[in-house]
């Protein structure tokens, strides 16, 4: 068992600081998207309801609803809109009330509509 | 872009000229031959004697529906899919003759209602206990239910049987089996995986091919790449459509990542089966290195969207590649060496979970506990598509066909995945798709195969006039693989060596149940 | 990509429990709710937790996230975490996959052998009712059959998602996602909040 002892005390301490401290390789991490609020019109939001795999999406109105939980991180809706759409960089998403993670965005109002 | 290499050609011909009824239906990576039904059995036979492998086993359409057998000559570094009509409820007996399509006989009476004209009992494999009439199937339910399994057995008549699982050991997937023991030894195990079925050939009908790929993916996600490649090929072969060469090597780049990743999965597993905590450790180390790396050089710990229809969605961050696969990889190879130094992993390791040669050419088995066996079978060396064409892989063997040798050819594979990429590397990866215009091709019909980290995945491809799946066949290696699993635990084998075996198989279930 | 409506077969024996929460619920109400649960829970699980973990068809990713919570790099013990394989010692239920239909009674059992007061964390995006429509096979989400506590996105979701998620759980770590909009004031990215 020697060999184990000394590479054990070689090898040193891995282990992640967090949550105490961030993690630099959550820097790398797929993250949900973030929709550029009034700029989206409702042809392109259905298309990226159309576009997501996932059930994510929804269009009601002039809102695209968001549905957080259900998103891979795919990017699918980012490479059909990337003016529109970037990732969040948040991956700490956990949530004790499954509503949160529903979001609602502003479309881009239509003209000539009330 | 064929696979048939000059001088096998004679041979090649000579074989197929010598099928009874056969017409040549397509020709591309894989030859179609389509034949009446009643040349099934005598073309079987006349295949196996010449040492064809059958590679898969599947049925597409209804009324009739149609047999697929899936040969994969070897020698010949060619893929053949012969096709029969089948009319009414019978075709031939074909697992008498070739022992390897017993499982899919049964999924495919589950799915179409067709069976072989034998008679004998069929089990259910695939589909929940539940599947009414309105459960959803690839074509008609079958007359009569499938028998539940009940593998005969008699040991001095001492031996019971017990269900184990579907809910197992923490962090593991669900898999429910049957175990029949004298007490310690293992006399028998059969396995269940309809709990499950979630019934993707079923979902991809109907869908574009790029929009099918999320859920390809993720039908096995340990093997992301290797099934995604496959039927991004299969979907390639089938519009005549060429990925870039740049893309090719990415896909290359990403699938010995995945290779390297679960082979230090593999690793981690069998020390934590033979209650090895600190090299556990030490492959995890490796493992979670060999993830952030994938992460970083391609966007996702599991590599999920990388593979596109026509080429590459994504192109590898060379610099970050570069500089960090070396050292995640020697921490692996320098687990291995300590592990290989360690007698009481070793004790359990050696004559444990035996799978003779003979074994697994009668069952069809690829991959690491194949070549384990002897049966130096690698898709990316025996069927080579670019870019294993210009970058071959040395293919690992033993003969022992134990756990031990299994490991070894992991760690083999692994060292030689690690080359693999350095010259991909250096001929340049990239991203970029091709064009896939549908009705682009003739046949409209394609079979496509990538080697993943547990052996030959296979998808095939039916498009209809729009480009839509019109059926879809996805096997990953794990199917083909359970049923080598039975013999290997049966082998003189006591309880405590079952996680051990599992382990060194490293297959998966929802590979397996799709 | 539209498959049609499926006849949901109905399953006799096994009693589907109402999800408290969901999809879509009133947030005020259900607010309340998760407050009282998680001053229980930090009374009760602050200091240790036992996690067990449950599949009911996950694509394996989830699942090989889930061991890497034990690994060198990310060591749940230190944070007083620990995998028990036995349902009557664990306090929390992690749950992966789509709720395969054919898993109903395996899961129902599951959660009945934990004794009181227990968690349940659904994990990863099909457990939350992404990638897998409801349908014949699946019902989509595990709030669908057992009441799910915490939910975890991610596919899968990285061990640094997981622990945050646990340390969530027992209230130890805040949740950051109701603050948040996932919309920017600009193309630019930036989170308006």
């Amino acid at each position: 068992m020697t060999v184990w002892f000394l590479r054990g005390l070689r090898r040193g301490v891995v282990t992640t600081r967090y949550p105490a401290r961030p993690d630099s390789s959550a820097a790398d991490l797929p993250t949900p998207p973030v929709f550029a609020a009034r700029a989206i019109g409702r042809a392109l939001a259905d298309r990226l309801v159309e576009v997501c795999p996932s059930q994510a999406l929804d269009r009601e109105d002039d809102e695209l609803v968001f549905d957080v939980g259900a998103c891979t991180a795919c990017g699918r809706c980012r490479e059909a809109a990337s003016w529109a759409v970037q990732p969040s960089g948040v991956f700490e998403l956990a949530v004790t009330s499954r509503a949160h993670l529903v979001k609602r965005i502003p479309l881009k109002p239509e003209r000539g509509r009330t | 872009m064929t696979a048939v290499r000059p001088g096998s050609r004679e041979t090649l011909a000579g074989l197929l000229g010598s099928i009874k009824g056969a017409s040549v239906a397509g020709v591309g990576n894989a030859v179609t031959l389509q034949l009446p039904a009643a040349e099934l059995e005598p073309a079987v036979d006349h295949l196996t004697r010449a040492g064809a492998r059958l590679a898969d086993l599947f049925a597409a359409g209804q009324d009739p529906a149609v047999l697929h057998l899936v040969w994969a000559l070897d020698e010949e570094h060619q893929y053949l899919v012969v096709r029969a009509e089948v009319d009414g409820e019978d075709y031939p007996p074909l697992s008498d003759l070739a022992p390897a399509a017993f499982y899919e006989e049964c999924e495919i009476y589950e799915q179409f209602g067709i069976r072989p004209a034998t008679g004998k009992p069929l089990n259910r494999v695939a589909l929940p206990p539940h599947a009414g009439p309105d459960f959803p199937r690839l074509g008609r339910q079958p007359r009569q239910a499938p028998a539940e399994v009940h593998a005969p057995h008699t040991v001095g008549g001492h031996a019971f049987e017990f269900p184990f699982g579907p809910v197992r050991q923490v962090g593991v997937e669900s898999l429910y089996y049957g175990l029949v023991t004298s007490g310690e030894e293992v006399v028998d195990l059969y396995l269940f995986t309809w709990h499950k079925h979630r019934g993707l050939e079923w979902r991809l009908r109907g869908q574009a091919p790029r929009a099918a790929l999320f859920y390809v993916e993720r039908t096995e996600g340990l093997s992301a790449i290797a099934l995604s490649w496959a039927f991004a090929a299969a979907v390639e072969a089938a519009l005549d459509a060429s990925p870039p060469p740049a893309a090719q090597r990415t896909r290359a780049v990403a699938l010995e990542l995945e290779r390297l990743y679960n082979h230090a999965a593999a690793t981690a597993a069998l020390c934590q089966a033979t209650g090895l905590s600190v090299g556990q450790s030490a492959a995890e180390i490796a493992l979670e290195q060999l993830l952030r790396l994938n992460a970083a050089v391609f966007g996702h710990r599991y590599l999920f969207g990388v593979i596109e229809a026509g080429g590459a969605r994504r192109a590898p961050d060379v610099d970050a590649l570069r500089a960090a696969l070396p050292a995640a990889h020697a921490e692996l190879r320098r687990a291995a060496e300590a592990l290989l130094t360690t007698n009481s992993f070793l004790d359990r390791l050696e004559a444990a979970g035996v799978v003779t040669g003979e074994q697994a050419r009668r069952l069809g088995l690829v991959g690491p506990v194949a070549r384990a066996a002897g049966l130096a079978h690698d898709t990316r060396r025996d069927h080579p598509a670019p870019p294993y064409l210009e970058n071959p892989p040395v293919v690992a063997a033993r003969t022992a066909g134990d756990v031990l040798a299994r490991f070894g050819v992991m760690q083999d594979e692994a060292a030689d995945s690690v080359r693999l990429i350095g010259d991909l590397l250096d001929a340049g990866a990239g991203a970029g798709a091709a064009d896939l215009r549908p009705g682009g091709g003739r046949s409209r019909s394609g079979l496509g195969w990538a080697e993943s980290s547990r052996g030959e995945a296979l998808a095939w491809v039916s498009l209809d006039d729009d480009g839509r799946i019109a059926r879809a066949r996805l096997r990953p290696a794990s199917v083909r693989n359970w049923r080598g699993f039975d013999d290997a635990c049966r082998s003189q084998n006591v309880f405590t060596d079952i996680p051990i075996i599992e382990a060194s198989f490293w297959l998966t279930v929802a590979g397996t149940a799709r | 990509m539209s498959q049609g409506e499926l006849p949901i077969p109905s399953q006799p024996n096994v009693q589907q429990t109402p999800a408290p929460q969901g999809e879509r619920g009133d947030p005020a109400t259900e607010d309340q709710a998760a407050a009282a649960l998680r001053q229980r829970i930090a009374s009760q699980f602050g200091r240790s937790l036992h996690i067990r973990t449950l599949d009911t068809g996950s694509c394996a990713a989830c699942e090989q996230e889930i061991r890497l919570l034990a690994a060198p790099h990310y060591d749940l013990h230190r944070l007083g975490f620990f995998f028990t394989p036995a349902p009557r010692h664990a306090d929390l239920l992690m749950v992966t996959g789509p709720m395969i239909r054919a898993f109903d009674i395996a899961a129902r059992k599951t959660y009945d052998a934990m004794p009181g007061p227990k968690v349940v964390v659904a994990t990863g995006a099909c457990a939350l009712g992404g990638v897998y429509p409801a349908d014949a096979f699946v019902h989509g989400a595990v709030d669908r059959i057992l009441p799910v506590d915490v939910w975890i996105p991610g596919c899968p979701p990285s061990p640094l998602a997981l622990l945050h998620g646990l340390l969530v759980a027992v209230d130890r770590l805040a949740e950051k996602v109701p603050e948040l909009s996932f919309a920017s004031d600009s193309a630019s990215g930036k989170e308006s909040g």
